[in-house]
């Protein structure tokens, strides 16, 4: 008999009464009548009754069964009929089924009450955890049981009260003594969504987002993950063929405003010409394209960096050179915007902050209203009393728009007195969407049209769109406005977004987008028609948008404030649909249609390396805020499919750009973004019992979780120099690796110096084996020069971002780049290989650099992060020249030092316990606690205490990380982007044959297999 | 997507200075894609190119939904393969396929980048051929 089913049995048959066994299938099944009384039997029992002394006799027999196991007592009735199964097989008296002879009228009547009471006893408890109504049979089960307790039969009321009492004190406090009616009403809503964005900031698209996508709470905000539905192919499909929304409404803003002389020279120190175009290049700074620039700390380059930022400069109306006040917007992700905006006010030197007038008047609820609100509930109040409060508070609640979470009185801006600029933190004045695909063009010429200009009209200052009106007057910008409406009409009959010149500015006034939504979904399709070749299509695609086509009044703060103050509201307008003449006919606001400054910017997809060019191309557009419902339904109605911040990792994959910030190892923003991944990639790896995850001792990944990228960049310098001098290279590896980390501080990751740290303070406790001891100098060590080589070592860590050298590197990588002309034209000397003198000025420069690079499988095989970039060795390419099929080496299993440690400390821990349990008064004092606690630090399957040489820990040597690695879509292999050693590359490159040069090796941190792929760098 | 572009004249080449810009070449514009629009590339294999112009003129498993006509577009070094292509399928059809054949000249707009800040990004045109072949069904 399985064990499992004996269980099951045993669990049925718990509540039952000592002498009662229910029939159950056993004793069915063998269709005996040696039944002791279970209650289906009963009344064959009772037939039985003329012959007196059954029962003791079948008490005897019962004793006579028994024997088979001794031991069993009475009590447990229900094992005995188990065990006796077998016995009653196996013995000769299985026959024993005569009926008795006689039965005694007393004591059956005995046994019988017995087992009455019995069956009585099991019928009143409950033996199940379910609830009192979930027992009932279905047929008898009534709507709302659970609600109601009069709804039940009478005979389990009494029980359903006690249940329903417990369940009240079990459920947590109810947060508001409304009912669900009274919650779901709109001012109440409203209420509650204000006080939950009080925490992280919600985008205006956030209730839409949060009833489809999974969200999470990052960098201060509730972002939409990704869809709930499966769907990432589909967003893929939307990308390349039709079109992705996105809302990057959470991405910060800064403006800087003063004089362009000052402003540029404050901000060059940050940024170097080395590394791409600054600030000042002529395209952006005359305001008509978008320019994207890496900042560095002040005069730091190439160390310290701060994070990569798009900025667009307002274009000038007038094009005197006075350049009296410019304005300039710095677009960043809001992990890095701590560490910029003290960069900018540094170098800008504003200090003073600027008092923020009048504090945010509407959006936020002052103290003592919000007070009056929790507390009305608190005290039961009745109807009456609350209809009249609200009728006190007739001010109707205002939403949240922006920000929600900043202090209103916590400034904003600061100005310095020296240079004149000023800073502002414009962080969710405005909304940001992005449209990715070739059908955003559609899709923007469908939903936005551009504003009627309005003459007529009373002109006071109370008019809501009062600004539209004066604007209206002067000739000239109702002639830029056709002209930047005709351009923008233009664009419907451009098939791709990257037709168009990259970071193209185009500024619109548009109509309130609300009022041509169609009645329904539907999916936009090009118009033929607009593609007809024109003369001015074609001057748009060479010459791009004119400069003063870039102007738009989003610029100005005033009218974006008016524009997100007199917006109608959704219930106007849809009550004003409902009161038109011909149901479904288009409204007409005529004046009071709201009027919207935009900005439209042109996203350029894939610019770098040679296939795919312009995929994932597409258009930002910007508004202002309180506005962002409005064009997203629209853009929604048209066919767009909406994205979350998986989709955007995709994107960038694709594109073969780095994330911000994961892929950023030498900013800050970029190391806590790697803690974070480690910590929660750790959590979840513990979460599995050890022989269902991967040991990562034994497969040999050292950092499975997080790339020690210092330590990488160090060894290999070591490691060439090493080779220089050929003494030292003469030494065991091992050996070598020893040596170097006594030389070197340690560069622990993170992660491991929680692990150590908690290690440490333990293992002083314990026994003196020589790893521990090497463990518990470490922590030491760690704990004086961790801080020291943050300062001395950390900052030798670079990423190449050098164009000059990338260019260079990218000819040197091999035939990767099929460009041939291109390469020989870069190279210059036409020299293929990297000689030890091309490669010396870099190495000088940047001894510890990585470099971004590109991977794509040559075979089978999708990468993952955190995969290992090896170099191949002479034997590989060997086998791999002679085998079609051949896929790659096999890493061997390590050993792991630490299995018998773990083992060592679990019986310790058991012992300790036993020793516990035996005496606790005497060691309850000493709290056993601390000696055993202290030892979870050891994970069975990771590394534990400082890593050894990561390059030289396998059979091939270590070259990089990969950061970002999957399945390509785009491509249809596997395609992985990641950062390599620059020294170990440049060593790499110059030992390799020609044929095979920039072939490396790939390895999933849980995997031995290692898999050919050809390393690329992209300018 | 249209093929690869081919590279720039000697003429252009000579002007640029690799120092100073770095060549993106844009992608050619073009028309809206219509179903029965082909655009053959050098990158995708030739069988499956093949075996989709096929599919769009066999139609389903009953024939429906088959296009009658089938425009098969090549551009620069792809005009090879289209021509290729649309005589494969004529050839293979018993005669019931016929093919017309129209050619053109597209514009192609190389970008410029330049790697100074003083320099303005410049773009240049230049032509490269293309072919545009109609396939479409006779009566037998």
């Amino acid at each position: 008999m399985s064990n499992a089913k004996e269980r099951k049995h045993a669990k049925k048959m718990r509540n039952q009464p000592t002498n009662v066994t229910l029939s159950s299938g056993f004793v069915a099944d063998r269709g005996t009548k040696y039944h002791n009384g279970g209650g289906r039997h009963f009344h064959q029992a009772q037939k039985q009754e003329p012959f007196p002394g059954t029962s003791r006799q079948r008490q005897t027999k019962m004793t006579h069964h028994s024997p088979v196991d001794p031991d069993v007592k009475e009590q447990s009735s229900s094992k005995i009929m188990f065990k006796k199964k077998g016995g009653w097989k196996a013995g000769p008296e299985g026959m024993s089924q005569e009926i008795p002879k006689y039965i005694t009228a007393s004591t059956f009547a005995q046994a019988r009450a017995a087992e009455i009471s019995a069956m009585l006893k099991a019928v009143t408890q409950k033996s199940s955890n379910s609830l009192v109504f979930q027992t009932l049979p279905r047929h008898m089960r009534r709507r709302a049981m659970s609600h109601n307790v009069k709804r039940l039969p009478r005979r389990l009321r009494e029980i359903a009260q006690k249940e329903a009492e417990k369940a009240v004190h079990q459920k947590k406090e109810h947060s508001k003594n409304k009912c669900h009616k009274a919650r779901r009403c709109h001012k109440n809503r409203v209420l509650e969504f204000n006080r939950r964005q009080k925490k992280n900031i919600w985008l205006e698209t956030h209730i839409w987002h949060a009833k489809r996508f999974h969200m999470v709470k990052k960098w201060g905000y509730c972002l939409g993950e990704r869809p709930t539905v499966k769907s990432h192919r589909a967003c893929y499909r939307a990308m390349t063929n039709r079109c992705l929304l996105q809302d990057l409404s959470y991405y910060c803003c800064l403006e800087l405003k003063g004089k362009e002389e000052e402003i540029l020279k404050a901000l060059s120190p940050m940024c170097s010409i080395d590394a791409g175009l600054t600030f000042a290049a002529v395209h952006c700074l005359s305001g008509k394209c978008q320019g994207s620039v890496l900042l560095y700390r002040a005069n730091r380059y190439p160390r310290e960096m701060l994070g990569p930022v798009t900025f667009i400069w307002k274009s000038e109306r007038t094009p005197s050179h006075t350049s009296e006040s410019r304005q300039l917007w710095i677009w960043l992700h809001p992990m890095l915007k701590q560490d910029i905006l003290e960069e900018l006010k540094a170098a800008c030197q504003c200090v003073e902050p600027i008092k923020p007038t009048i504090c945010t008047p509407g959006p936020l609820l002052t103290t003592s209203e919000e007070k009056s609100q929790t507390e009305l509930p608190d005290e039961k109040i009745g109807k009456k009393r609350k209809r009249k409060d609200d009728g006190e508070n007739a001010k109707p609640v205002k939403k949240v728009i922006g920000d929600g979470t900043r202090d209103p009185h916590q400034p904003s801006s600061w100005i310095s007195a020296a240079t004149g600029i000023i800073i502002s933190d414009l962080t969710m004045e405005m909304n940001r969407l992005r449209l990715i695909g070739p059908l955003s063009h559609s899709i923007l010429t469908e939903a936005l049209k551009a504003a009627s200009v309005q003459t007529e009209g009373e002109d006071t200052e109370k008019t809501p769109h009062h600004w539209w009106i004066e604007t209206c007057k002067n000739p000239d910008s109702v002639s830029l406005h056709h002209r930047q409406e005709a351009i923008f009409e233009l664009l419907g009959g451009i098939t791709s977004p990257a037709e168009i010149p990259s970071g193209t500015i185009l500024g619109l006034t548009v109509g309130d987008p609300r009022i041509n939504l169609p009645p329904k979904r539907s999916k936009v399709l090009p118009n033929p028609e607009k593609c007809q070749d024109n003369e001015k299509v074609r001057q748009l695609l060479l010459e791009g948008v004119p400069v003063d086509c870039a102007h738009s009044f989003i610029w100005n703060q005033a009218i974006c404030k008016n524009v997100t103050e007199n917006k109608i509201s959704d219930q106007d307008l849809n009550r004003r649909r409902s009161e038109l003449l011909v149901p479904g006919s288009q409204l007409v606001l005529g004046p009071q249609e709201s009027k919207i400054p935009i900005l439209l910017i042109q996203q350029p997809g894939k610019v770098t390396g040679d296939d795919r060019r312009g995929w994932g191309s597409g258009w930002d557009i910007l508004f202002p805020k309180g506005w962002g419902m409005a064009f997203w339904i629209p853009f929604i109605y048209r066919g767009a499919r909406v994205g979350g911040l998986k989709e955007s990792v995709m994107h960038s994959q694709y594109k073969r750009s780095p994330d911000i910030p994961g892929d950023f190892p030498d900013c800050p923003a970029g190391v806590v973004f790697a803690e974070e991944q480690a910590k929660n990639l750790l959590e979840k790896y513990k979460r599995r019992p050890p022989a269902k995850r991967p040991n990562y001792v034994k497969l040999g990944t050292l950092a499975p979780f997080c790339c020690p990228w210092e330590q990488l960049a160090q060894e290999w310098e070591s490691r060439v120099q090493a080779q220089e001098e050929p003494s030292v290279a003469s030494s065991p590896s091992g050996e070598d690796s020893d040596s170097r980390r006594d030389k070197l501080p340690c560069a622990p990751t993170p992660e491991n110096t929680d692990l150590w740290s908690d290690e440490g303070g333990t293992s002083l406790s314990s026994c003196s084996e020589p790893r521990e001891a090497m463990d518990t100098e470490c922590p030491a060590r760690v704990g004086t020069e961790w801080v020291a080589c943050q300062d001395a070592t950390g900052s030798l860590l670079c990423v190449l971002r050098s164009r000059k050298w990338l260019k260079q590197l990218s000819t040197w990588c091999g035939p990767s780049s099929r460009d041939k002309r291109a390469a020989r034209r870069a190279s210059g000397s036409g020299e293929p290989a990297p000689t030890r003198a091309a490669c010396l000025p870099l190495l000088e420069r940047f001894p510890r650099a990585l470099v971004w690079v590109s991977l794509a499988l040559l075979r089978k095989g999708s990468p993952e992060p955190h995969s290992m970039i090896c170099v191949p060795t002479e034997e590989d390419f060997l086998r791999l020249r002679q085998d079609q099929l051949y896929c790659g080496p096999q890493e061997s299993k390590h050993s792991d030092p630490f299995k018998s440690e773990i083992r060592k400390q679990k019986e310790r821990k058991k012992v300790e316990k036993r020793q516990n349990k035996q005496a606790p008064t005497e060691r309850e004092g000493l709290a056993g606690g601390p000696p055993a606690a202290g030892h979870q630090a050891l994970t069975l399957g990771l590394w534990s205490g400082p890593l050894p040489g990561v390059t030289s820990h396998c059979s091939r040597v270590l070259l990089g990380f990969v950061t970002q690695g999957d399945f390509s879509m785009a491509v249809g292999g596997g395609e992985a982007l990641g950062f390599v050693s620059l020294t170990g590359l440049l060593d790499m490159l110059s030992t390799q044959p020609a044929a095979e040069r920039g072939l490396v090796l790939l390895r999933a941190p849980a995997s031995p297999q290692y898999r050919f792929a050809r390393i690329a760098v992209e300018v | 997507s249209m093929a690869e572009n081919r590279e720039p004249r000697g003429a252009v080449e000579a002007e640029l200075d690799p120092v100073e810009y770095t060549l993106r070449k844009r992608l050619p514009h073009r028309l809206p894609r219509r179903p029965n629009d082909i655009y053959v590339n050098m990158k995708t294999d030739f069988k499956a190119q093949l075996a989709r112009c096929q599919k769009l003129l066999d139609g389903g498993a009953r024939g429906q939904n088959s296009c009658s006509e089938i425009y098969i577009h090549g551009l620069g070094l792809a005009i090879n393969r289209a021509i290729n292509i649309a005589l494969q399928l004529q050839a293979g059809s018993f005669g019931s396929l016929q093919v017309a054949a129209n050619t053109s000249t597209v514009e192609l707009v190389d970008e410029l980048e330049p790697e100074t800040d003083a320099r303005e990004p410049l773009t240049r045109i230049r032509n490269n051929s293309a072919i545009h072949i109609r396939v479409f069904r006779v009566a037998p």
